[in-house]
């Protein structure tokens, strides 16, 4: 895909060790046309793996947070996680049920091995030794098509059926992904808030799918700062910044898993401890003020009077609102939403505010 | 104004002299403008806020003269000649991406008097600077 990114003239940056485009010239335009228009983003760099055997779906219940049994086929199920033995973060991951013994998970691009990793290591551990663990993400390419008008530009693919999907739900053109590099997925999902449609498939298929939406119709392709900044708006987690190892889903506020999951999963019993002592910190979203023309960046530090209180995980300037915003965790006692604080841009303290998240409202939402 | 163009996109004015850290300085009798170069303004992308010195402050070559705040990132903007401010482009605390429209002209940053004209020696001709920004690209 990289080829055809230079050729649009994009900004090519290496992001977990994958080349890829951060933008396409002009990423607060790129945002913009994502909440008013529609785009198109490569997401190739994510990690595709897919889990197959009778004994799948028991072996992945025994690892996520979320309980399986409660998924169905077609449907994405997530976001979930795997979670460490300190029900600390290996990776936050989208499954899909295939059927019922074939899943794809899809992970950050920084956790591909890891995760890899973490499903042979306990897939030995627990025995499941018919359990097939195979990476797909080298062989396949995925993209995002984002926006209000995603589902009219996908009836201008001639993908018309696509846009009956109701959010989450998918279709694939095969009766498995044993087949690939034939098969292609496309889901109604995306990280923008926005409508949108995710495809996956080969790197042929797909590449020509992007050259066909930028070429031929005229759909704004954008990068990974566009991304950045669209997600935290919405108030969305990005492995590294609000989520590692030692961060907790409770803190986080991060809905991965369910709190009524019966069968055992690394993680559960720590979980379990979190929810019965409590969290000393809470992710939070802050506002700046308006004229405040200076974007808090990871690691900036939020004080009442001498007092700090917490500290910025991901911070962008928002084209909607016109005004800096960021993530930040906050000492559980401290976490009020709409209570002033100071935050410290470089030695200076400039005014903002905790407020919870979504910042913005999306422009649109699948029926 | 006329330009230098490198690599086919990035500009290079020719009335000015530069720094290998990207400022401008376009040097008028006793009087200085300072700015940020065309280069540097697209590898910055979107601007969205500039933190200006205090007029009257003497600001040595090399020190920090200014922040540039993209979403990508930020970046000090540096003195290319020990300067004592005489004027801020008050318009970019409104307007910060007028440095990505016109990073030559209505997107200059200070205004100030050259203390010490044997600096201004040192500093890259427009033919220099287009040669380090080829081969920063290449690098």
């Amino acid at each position: 895909m990289i080829d055809v990114h230079e050729s649009l003239g994009a900004s090519i940056g290496v992001f977990a060790g994958v080349r890829t485009a951060l933008d396409f010239g002009n990423p607060l335009e790129e945002h913009l046309e994502t909440r008013r228009n529609v785009t198109v983003f490569d997401l190739s760099h994510m990690g595709r793996i897919v889990v197959r055997g009778t004994k799948a779906r028991e072996f992945l219940n025994r690892l996520l947070a979320k309980d399986l049994e409660k998924s169905c086929d077609l449907r994405m199920f997530g976001p979930t996680a795997f979670l460490n033995e300190r029900a600390g973060f290996v990776d936050d991951v989208m499954l899909y049920r295939l059927n019922e013994n074939e899943y794809l998970i899809v992970c950050n691009a920084v956790n591909v091995s890891k995760v890899i990793d973490w499903l042979h290591k306990h897939k030995e551990l627990f025995g499941f030794t018919d359990v097939v663990i195979e990476d797909l993400t080298e062989r396949t390419a995925m993209i995002a098509i984002q926006g209000p008008r995603a589902a009219e530009t996908m009836i201008n693919l001639g993908l018309s059926t696509t846009t009956s999907l109701k959010p989450l739900e998918f279709v694939y053109d095969e009766r498995s992904f044993v087949n690939l590099p034939n098969a292609t997925l496309i889901s109604r999902s995306g990280w923008t808030g926005e409508d949108g449609f995710e495809v996956i498939g080969s790197i042929t298929n797909v590449k020509a799918l992007f050259v066909k939406l930028v070429r031929d119709l005229r759909v704004r392709p954008a990068g990974l700062i566009a991304r950045d900044s669209l997600r935290i708006e919405m108030g969305f987690c990005l492995y590294g910044n609000e989520i590692d190892e030692d961060t907790n889903p409770l803190e986080a506020r991060y809905w991965v898993f369910d709190i009524d999951k019966q069968t055992e999963y690394v993680g559960r019993d720590a979980l379990f401890k979190v929810l019965a002592d409590g969290v000393e910190k809470i992710r939070l979203g802050l506002r700046l003020k308006k004229g405040v023309r200076f974007v808090p960046r990871k690691g900036y530090e939020i004080y009442i009077g001498n007092r700090r209180i917490g500290v910025v995980t991901s911070g962008t300037y928002s084209p909607i609102l016109q005004r800096s915003i960021a993530l930040a965790y906050i000492d559980s006692r401290h976490a009020v939403p709409g209570l002033e604080v100071e935050i410290d841009i470089r030695g200076r303290r400039y005014r903002a505010k905790l407020v919870d998240f979504p910042f913005v409202q999306p422009s649109s939402r699948p029926k | 104004m006329e330009y230098i163009i490198v690599l086919g996109k990035y500009k290079v004015a020719k009335d000015r002299l530069y720094t290998k850290t990207h400022e401008w300085i376009k040097i008028l009798d006793n009087e200085a403008i300072v700015g940020i170069t065309d280069y540097a303004q697209q590898k910055l992308k979107n601007i969205v806020g500039v933190e200006l010195p205090e007029v009257g402050t003497v600001i040595e070559r090399g020190a920090r003269l200014g922040v540039v705040e993209s979403i990508k990132s930020v970046e000090d903007v540096y003195a290319p000649v020990t300067i004592k401010v005489t004027d801020v482009n008050k318009k970019l605390e409104e307007e910060p991406d007028l440095i990505n429209r016109d990073p030559y002209g209505d997107g200059w940053i200070v205004r100030g008097e050259v203390l010490n004209r044997d600096e201004v020696k040192e500093l890259l001709s427009p033919e220099e600077y287009a040669k380090h920004v080829e081969s920063e690209e290449h690098g």
